[in-house]
């Protein structure tokens, strides 16, 4: 009966794993800025999300995404919303690319992700240019695309890995 | 084909968007929807938008100080390791600068000490102790006398022989005193005679007036000790106590330094341009002889004899380590000298030896020649004996053995 309770605890907790990991990083904002290497940033958000609603739109669900968004913007200053909304927009790519994809392979989509964060972060940066009247760095906004794009190839390796070998032996 | 395919991707975008996933409680457009709600309303100051975010703000704000937790741990680990890396960099550089610094310090020290114990000498021998400030009320440059009349008199505290200074350059001294007025015999005055200090070399001197505006060195320490090639400076030696030493006086050009034999001083200011000036009495005071001071002093020529010995012990390793250096170097050269020497030697002996060989050879084979004519039948081999066959090396044993022993 304990180990029964102890698996189900376990289980629900690498469930939910994808949830914790959109919260930690739209709090913390991990970005190894402290490296000191020059432009070097990348949006995690983005390549969970992406990467989730991808191959397991199960595990983050759409209301989550929209709150850790909201907590995004109030970490980052920025108006309340706008990372719901290219949070939500990525869902709806990657949800195209589900629904059209018959046989999934890791360059496809990686390359649809270059298009989806390019659109994303081309709304973005205009929706706060032109809107909102803020002052963007145009040059870290494609730096930032660039990484992200780049990182992208391995994260998907590790979500693959930790999927398969961890969460897939629990289940197993 | 066209608008198949047109249809497949309406229909692809409309089920992302519009249709609810599995275990999705919402729909993607409706999300869209009410994220554009909030940014609209929240452009326009909404009241409600900004209760919202202060609730937020509340709660991320707590959390992610929690969130934060490792990646601080982690990035404090990083940047300790990094000052780890940099201060080993930094103890590099100091090492070498500390260094390069030390070699400077020794001598700034010997000077910085050199000084302190001058400026003791001077300044604790004698001290100002009268300073009135006087106007010139006649001027008078009778070529008789060069002497100026002061409007401060005895009624002043003006004494016979005190120091008379225009800015820091010497006037004169006083020769006569009245009630109200004084006299200041200038130093350009035939009668004047002054000790005076050269500088570079520290030449003592005493300057005479010319009757002219300039003076005339008579009498020299070292006559031809001034270097001719620079400027000399003229200062009161401070010899006889009458005034402090070191009071700037005039220049010895270098130009006519070389060209005349006679040392022309040109005075620090023109006399007769004078209209105020300065007089000084100075006393002379035996703080020298203080105890605190004399230990003080004693202190420094120490200090000073210790530096010096360090320095000349530098001096004196350098100076080995030159030599030794230079040794080395012709030990080595001396060495591979003799190197060649023995091998040449070596290659005469060898073919000495080639040499001495050849003729015990050509010797040992005239004798056994002489021998064999001798005694040859007795080792020779015949019909009717069993000896040895000629050009056997038993044979020539034979022979060289002067026949067969038994």
């Amino acid at each position: 009966m304990t180990r029964m309770t102890n698996y189900n605890i376990k289980q629900y907790l690498l469930s939910y794993t994808p949830v914790i990991l959109l919260f930690i990083s739209v709090l913390n904002e991990f970005d190894f800025n402290y490296l000191g290497i020059k432009y070097f940033s990348f949006n995690f958000s983005y390549i969970l999300i992406f990467y989730y609603s991808v191959k397991k739109s199960e595990s983050l669900g759409y209301g989550l995404i929209f709150i850790a968004g909201l907590f995004n913007d109030v970490v980052l200053g920025m108006p309340l919303g706008i990372s719901s909304l290219m949070y939500l927009l990525i869902c709806g790519f990657a949800a195209y690319l589900r629904n059209i994809t018959l046989r999934p392979s890791l360059t496809k989509d990686w390359i649809f992700f270059l298009i989806t964060i390019s659109v994303v972060n081309s709304f973005l940066y205009s929706i706060l240019t032109v809107i909102f009247l803020f002052k963007v760095d145009y040059f870290y906004y494609v730096t930032n695309t660039m990484f992200t794009f780049f990182i992208y190839f391995i994260f998907s390796y590790i979500f693959s890995f930790f999927g398969n070998k961890i969460i897939g032996k629990i289940n197993a | 084909m066209e608008s198949g395919s047109r249809d497949d991707f309406v229909i692809a975008i409309r089920s992302a968007f519009l249709k609810k996933g599995n275990q999705q409680r919402f729909s993607l457009l409706g999300l869209i929807f009410f994220s554009l709600i909030f940014l609209i309303l929240g452009s326009f100051n909404f009241k409600v938008i900004d209760y919202i975010k202060i609730g937020i703000k509340e709660i991320a704000y707590r959390s992610s100080l929690i969130v934060s937790v490792p990646e601080n741990l982690i990035k404090n680990s990083f940047f300790k390791v990094d000052d780890h890396f940099n201060h080993y960099k930094d103890y590099q550089k100091i090492k070498y600068e500390l260094n390069f610094l030390k070699s400077k310090d020794l001598s700034k020290t010997i000077s910085n000490l050199e000084n302190i114990k001058l400026k003791k000498l001077i300044d604790d021998y004698f001290i100002t102790d009268n300073e009135i400030f006087a106007k010139v009320l006649i001027d008078k440059q009778s070529p008789f006398l060069k002497s100026v009349i002061l409007n401060k008199g005895s009624r002043d505290n003006i004494k016979l022989g005190m120091a008379v200074l225009d800015g820091i350059h010497l006037v004169g001294k006083v020769v006569e005193v009245n009630y109200l007025t004084s006299r200041v015999l200038l130093l350009s005055d035939i009668n004047a005679k002054i000790p005076v200090s050269l500088e570079p070399g520290d030449i003592q001197a005493i300057m005479s007036g010319t009757g002219k505006n300039n003076g005339i060195l008579q009498y020299t320490k070292e006559p031809d000790s001034g270097k001719n090639n620079e400027d000399i400076l003229v200062f009161t030696s401070g010899a006889g106590g009458l005034f402090k030493s070191g009071i700037p006086i005039g220049i010895i050009k270098k130009e006519k330094n070389l060209t005349s034999k006679e040392k022309i001083v040109d005075f620090g200011i023109d006399f007769s341009q004078l209209k105020y000036v300065k007089i000084l009495s100075f006393s002379k005071v035996d703080s020298y002889t203080f105890e605190p001071a004399k230990e003080e002093i004693k202190a420094i020529n120490k200090q000073l004899a210790e530096m010096k010995m360090a320095k000349e012990t530098v001096k004196i390793l350098l100076e080995e380590k030159n030599i030794f250096k230079e040794t080395r170097k012709k030990i080595e050269e001396e060495n591979s000298l003799l190197k060649k020497k023995i091998i040449n030697l070596q290659n005469k002996i060898s073919i000495s030896d080639k040499t001495i060989k050849k003729y015990d050879e050509q010797i040992n084979n005239a004798k056994f020649f002489e021998l064999n004519s001798l005694y040859g039948k007795r080792c020779k081999k015949t019909f009717y004996n069993n000896l040895y066959k000629v050009g056997t090396k038993e044979y020539r044993d034979c022979i060289l053995n002067k026949g067969l022993k038994n």
